[in-house]
């Protein structure tokens, strides 16, 4: 009787395990999904139409919005492209200071994407473990700049301000202890076959599909292209930092989980580089007090937590607006591949590919 | 065969329940016990948080030693606001050769605490204290001026004291 019909469901906009108000539209032919469209929009403020109104000093606490589990690099990201627009060279101190509160923040990141994404398939323990150590991550940030999470973090030209006295001691606290951490999520996960059979095969995304939808970050690495903008086009002080770019083949869930496990090491050591290699000097450049753009026009891309992160930005002559502002978002592209990663899929992994994929509402519709 | 043992044997699991066997043993036997600094879990509302010293409250308004306010009223910090909740009114007090604010609005409810405003202010006449508690139940306490009872310009919000109108 029910043989040839179809079923369409929503999942969300307001669902646990949709990491904010995504709604996917399903059809349904038993539990396989035959159609899967993401439906976005719910969050939308126009935070471009918004930073197009104000200065570009001003611009900032808008980027603070957008994915609001990493403030910093979107913060850092805004900096730099506006920096680029100006012509302004930030100094070497602040550079350091600004890669190794990007690390952290791709820590914190990381770890409330481990934290989610094993509690939608189902591993309650690593949830709790992971949320303690962000929480030492967020007092740093608020030692630093006076705010967990919307950080307004840096300045066009550099930082407010140097590192609090006692950060050193935080920073050294929280190395020593993050390994073992590591270990501890892996010996609850890596081995557990309720995990693996969750996450190994699901969810697939070759190569040549995630290229094709300009898919970034740790899903594509994990369909096996080394592809880094850390390393590619080095930014802030990325190019002076010894650290690899981990991939793996398999392009499924568990491979993803790997890449970003292994991500979390080689910003553990990015810090540690950071610490000991930081140099003495000013941190902030010489800017006036009112910047003027002229006519002109940047990209710039950073490699945020879950991404590519782009900035563009048009200046207007005299003007101390922007003409044009967009935002290359990766949450927003990387969804795009959801479609491709579920359909032909039963329905209880779309919550493991919505996971995966690491989205953050906020950043999507921006 | 070796993968059959695997499989017919819980290993993993059983690696999974030691890890949080341990942590619950260190709870079960440091908990409670005034020597152990017990920091993942911290009884927030008996025990005030503590915060660091850059932490952005809420903006306050300050006073020199003469018990003068010290704003001069360069605007400043009500063009640089990105969502513009300072409203100032020049004027002038007898007395008094700087400009002094006859009003000074700030409307708390958009106020997104970003600290540009104490950035901008060249004479160092306001900050942001250390206040988190800033909940009320009306929305009318969210709008601070010069005066009034609870909510002024110049001293903390009442913890605890929620509305204007409980006074
Ligand atoms: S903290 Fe930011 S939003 Fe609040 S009053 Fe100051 S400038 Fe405006
Ligand atoms: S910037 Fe300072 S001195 Fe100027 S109006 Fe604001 S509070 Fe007063």
């Amino acid at each position: 009787m029910f043989k040839n019909e179809e079923m369409e469901i929503n999942l969300g906009p307001q669902h646990p395990s949709t990491h904010g108000v995504l709604r996917v539209k399903l059809r349904l032919d038993g539990e396989t999904i035959t159609h899967c469209r993401p439906m976005i929009g719910y969050l939308h403020r126009g935070v471009e139409k918004i930073c197009e109104n104000q200065t570009f000093f001003q611009g900032q606490v808008w980027t603070d919005r957008m994915d609001y589990c990493s403030a910093v690099a979107n913060n850092l990201g805004w900096a730099e492209a506006n920096e680029k627009l100006f012509g302004i060279t930030v100094p070497r101190r602040a550079q350091y200071i600004r890669t190794m509160l990007n690390e952290f923040n791709r820590l914190a990141s990381h770890l409330i994407w481990l934290a989610t994404h094993a509690l939608d398939i189902g591993a309650m323990t690593v949830f709790l473990y992971a949320f303690r150590e962000r929480e030492d991550i967020l007092d740093m940030n608020e030692a630093f700049c006076g705010s967990r999470l919307t950080t307004t973090a840096f300045r066009i030209g550099g930082l407010r301000e140097d590192l609090p006295p006692g950060f050193e001691k935080l920073v050294k606290k929280f190395l020593a202890k993050f390994p073992t951490c590591l270990e501890e999520y892996e010996n609850l996960l890596s081995e557990n076959r309720i995990w693996k059979k969750r996450t190994i095969g699901v969810a697939k995304l070759s190569a040549e599909d995630a290229i094709a939808l300009g898919v970034t970050g740790p899903v594509l690495r994990a369909a096996g292209v080394p592809y880094d903008i850390r390393k590619a086009f080095p930014y802030a002080a990325y190019a002076e930092m010894d650290f690899e770019v981990p991939t793996k083949t398999e392009a499924d869930t568990y491979a993803r989980y790997l890449v970003r496990m292994e991500e979390m090491r080689q910003s553990a050591r990015i810090i540690q580089q950071c610490m000991d290699g930081m140099p003495e000097g000013p941190v902030m450049a010489k800017i006036p007090k009112i910047l003027k753009a002229e006519v002109n026009e940047v990209y710039h891309a950073t490699e945020a937590p879950k991404g590519e992160l782009g900035y563009y930005l048009v200046g207007e002559k005299g003007s101390g607006n922007p003409y044009r502002f967009h935002v290359r978002a990766p949450g927003f592209i990387n969804l795009q591949s959801l479609p491709k990663m579920a359909e032909g899929g039963l329905i209880a992994d779309i919550v493991a590919a919505i996971g995966t994929l690491d989205i953050v509402l906020g950043e999507i519709d921006r | 065969m070796n993968k059959l043992l695997r499989t017919l044997i819980p290993f993993d699991i059983a690696k999974g329940l030691s890890i949080t066997g341990k942590h619950f043993c260190k709870v079960f036997f440091t908990a409670n016990r005034r020597k152990v600094p017990f920091h993942i879990v911290s009884e927030y509302p008996e025990v005030v948080a503590k915060v660091q010293p850059r932490y952005r409250g809420r903006l306050t308004l300050l006073k020199d030693e003469q018990g003068e306010i010290k704003c001069v009223c360069c605007l400043a910090c009500e063009k640089i606001c990105p969502t513009q909740v300072i409203t100032i009114e020049k004027g002038k007090k007898e007395g008094r050769k700087m400009p002094f604010p006859v009003r000074y609005d700030f409307e708390m409810e958009r106020c997104i605490f970003c600290e540009f405003c104490v950035e901008s202010c060249g004479f160092d006449s306001i900050i942001l204290n250390h206040q988190f508690e800033l909940a009320t139940y009306n929305r009318e306490d969210f709008s601070i001026g010069m005066e009034g009872l609870a909510h002024n310009m110049y001293e903390p919000s009442p913890v605890g004291k929620f509305s204007v109108a409980d006074d």
